[in-house]
């Protein structure tokens, strides 16, 4: 007991000394080795970024959404996308208590995949794109609390093609083609509550079955923007700050 | 041993969300959600900078049949990721995690006793990398279960309760192999993973709470199925492990005017009949035998405090301390020798700093530095940093309905 109130005396002189060095060149290292062994489900945190995974706002029918920026992505450019979500049943209208059934989905293909290929002799095919479909059931618990939960089904393909002639090496080792792909079905949890008039916040978990893959997503949101922060804890770039544009009507 | 930690970890959470979850409604169904995100970056003295995370998503249902009848189901996940640990319980950049499913029957008897009885199944994956696949953790683990808890209600107004549990789940480890039998056996051609730590936990606690104030007794014992003992020859005798363990706590959340403190205290005395044969590689002829290797007495206490500024924004400040003092094991010298005579003894102390702010009703976030100072007499740290300092910085959002 005595070493434990010496210890905790000292904290402050040890904080001082609590000396720790970044290697930088070692991290970079482990990034890239962690990207290299699963490079699909490193681009499909990208994907997640621009994926609406909120019910759309009470009253409202439909929705179409786009991402302006995921992590260090500016996904308007690079992953250009169209998400839409229509609502099957508003809350309580069939039967008081009967959650509303938003249905959700989207698309995305890069130019950056056709402009490599055109532009490039060593590069003869390449394909870069992604979609999702899925429900959302959301139920109101209080006047500032909804909960909702649901499924969503994910892919992303990923593939380049090299030409014969073409010397590619990877780490030293030759490459024809990179072919890689993520597939996965996901459950859908979260909370929602007003901040504001036309402002909500929102948190949510998105787990895919198959892949054990973990995506945690804070948002704030109003009538055009959603900001957010998307956290993927086994993921390479941990946490990814989003904007999507969306309009609901 | 981190399973059966993150097991009844969970277990207790349970029972702590089951009882908060009681509060009588005139609804037929209540859901109950909650979840905690926390993410952090760590700076050690050993090792280089990482990030770690942790999750807890609970999601249920309490459906009221009748006055005196109520099912509720609930499901938890959890995720732990990299992240400053006491010695001997996990490295850094180990991760875990947990879908565990709960179902349990309340029946009231009479205005004051109230009993319990559920199942429970759990799904556990652990790895210690992110490029490791979550199935073929070693560690992994399928349980299954049931309990049956009695509630004694004696202060209806200052939710005053006297809770009586007992407890059983059933733990398997798909995946586990026994290096040790693999080494000494070194004919085998193929892992040995005959449910060597395959195990029946049983728990019984005593558990009373009143006007914020809570703490218990809780036993526990872990038998193994097939696990046997080490013996000073080296090889397995009949005996099969046994691990008990027996544990007091104590907490309270209060508040006295602009301060909130939620301390809480626990003593824990674990006692295995198992041993360790050290071998310092694979050629060494003369492993040393070090019996009771596994039995320790463990202090820990937090004592967080929150300075409630305004009804929107807190500046907190937390100590926490886990003291082990092994009840045989002696200490190592750096090169893997043990001292005769000195017991191994770990300190992890913790100092935190946050700022919080309530978002709305039912959430809040809260930015947070620590300082931790692990120290301890064992200097052999090959394989597991015991003596070191660390910074830590985080992000946590809370949001419970």
């Amino acid at each position: 007991m005595k070493r434990i109130m010496l210890v905790t005396l000292c904290l402050g002189l040890l904080a001082g000394q609590a000396r720790a060095s970044v290697d930088w060149e070692s991290k970079g290292m482990q990034i890239a080795g962690e990207i290299l062994a699963n490079p699909a489900a490193f681009l499909y945190e990208f994907q997640q970024d621009l994926e609406g995974t909120t019910p759309l706002p009470p009253g409202k029918r439909f929705g179409f959404q786009t991402g302006l920026w995921g992590g260090a992505l500016p996904t308007i450019g690079v992953m250009p996308s169209i998400s839409g979500k229509f609502r099957l049943h508003g809350e309580g209208r069939i039967a008081p208590g009967l959650p509303q059934l938003d249905l959700i989905g989207g698309y995305w293909n890069s130019p950056l995949a056709g402009m490599a290929a055109d532009q490039s002799d060593d590069i003869t095919d390449t394909k870069f794109n992604g979609h999702y479909y899925g429900f959302l059931l959301s139920s109101s618990v209080s006047p500032r609390v909804r909960t909702f939960w649901g499924f969503k089904k994910s892919q992303l393909k990923a593939k380049i093609s090299f030409a014969s002639t073409a010397d590619i090496k990877l780490l030293g080792t030759p490459v024809n083609s990179i072919d890689t792909g993520f597939e996965d079905s996901f459950f859908v949890v979260g909370l929602e509550s007003p901040k504001g008039l036309n402002k909500l916040w929102s948190i949510q978990l998105n787990y895919g079955m198959d892949t054990q893959t973990i995506a945690s997503k804070v948002s704030w949101y109003g009538k055009y923007f959603e900001l957010g922060l998307n956290i993927y804890p086994e993921g390479v770039f941990v946490v990814h700050p989003v904007w999507n544009f969306h309009l609901n009507f | 041993m981190k399973k059966l930690t993150l097991i009844l970890a969970i277990t207790a959470g349970l029972a702590g969300r089951l009882s908060a979850a009681t509060a009588e409604s005139s609804k037929i169904f209540t859901p109950f959600f909650d979840m905690t995100l926390a993410e952090n970056g760590y700076l050690p003295s050993e090792g280089n900078i990482f990030s770690g995370g942790h999750i807890n998503t609970q999601v249920g249902l309490l459906a009221k049949i009748t006055e005196k009848d109520q099912v509720f189901g609930l499901y938890n996940f959890n995720y732990g990721g990299p992240g400053f640990a006491p010695q001997d319980t996990r490295q850094f950049t180990d991760r875990s995690l947990t879908h565990g499913f709960n179902f349990e029957y309340r029946r009231s008897l009479g205005r004051h006793w109230r009993v319990r009885p559920g199942i429970s199944f759990s799904k556990d994956y652990t790895r210690s990398g992110a490029n490791e696949t979550w199935d073929q953790g070693i560690y992994n683990t399928e349980s299954k279960g049931f309990q049956v808890a009695v509630d004694y209600n004696f202060d209806a107004e200052r939710n005053g309760f006297l809770t009586a549990q007992f407890l059983t789940r059933d733990i398997e480890f798909p995946n586990y192999t026994d290096l040790f039998q693999e080494f000494m056996n070194a004919s085998a051609t193929s892992e040995l993973s005959g449910g060597q730590q395959d195990q029946r936990l049983t728990q019984v606690s005593l558990r009373p709470n009143w006007n914020k104030f809570f703490g218990g007794i809780t036993l526990t014992t872990q038998k193994y199925k097939n696990q046997r003992v080490v013996s000073a020859s080296g090889a397995y005798a009949d005996e099969k492990q046994k691990d008990t363990s027996t544990a007091f706590d104590f907490g309270f959340h209060h508040s006295l005017w602009i301060f909130e403190l939620y301390p809480t205290l626990s003593y824990t005395v674990r006692d295995s009949n198992q041993n360790y044969m050290r071998y310092k590689s694979l050629t060494d002829t003369s492993p040393y035998f070090m019996e009771d290797n596994y039995s320790f007495k463990e202090l820990s206490f937090s004592v967080p405090v929150d300075l409630n500024i305004t009804s929107k924004w807190a500046i907190g400040g937390a100590m926490s301390v886990v003291k082990r003092d092994y009840a045989s094991r002696l200490r190592r010298d750096v090169n893997n020798n043990y001292i005769a005579g000195e017991k191994q003894e770990n300190t992890m102390t913790t100092l935190t700093g946050s700022i919080r702010k309530r978002i709305n009703d039912v959430a809040m976030v809260r930015l947070s530095y620590s300082l931790v100072v692990a120290s301890s007499n064992n200097e052999f740290e090959q394989y597991m940093p015991y003596n070191y300092t660390g910074n830590s910085f985080g992000i946590a959002y809370q949001l419970s309905y």
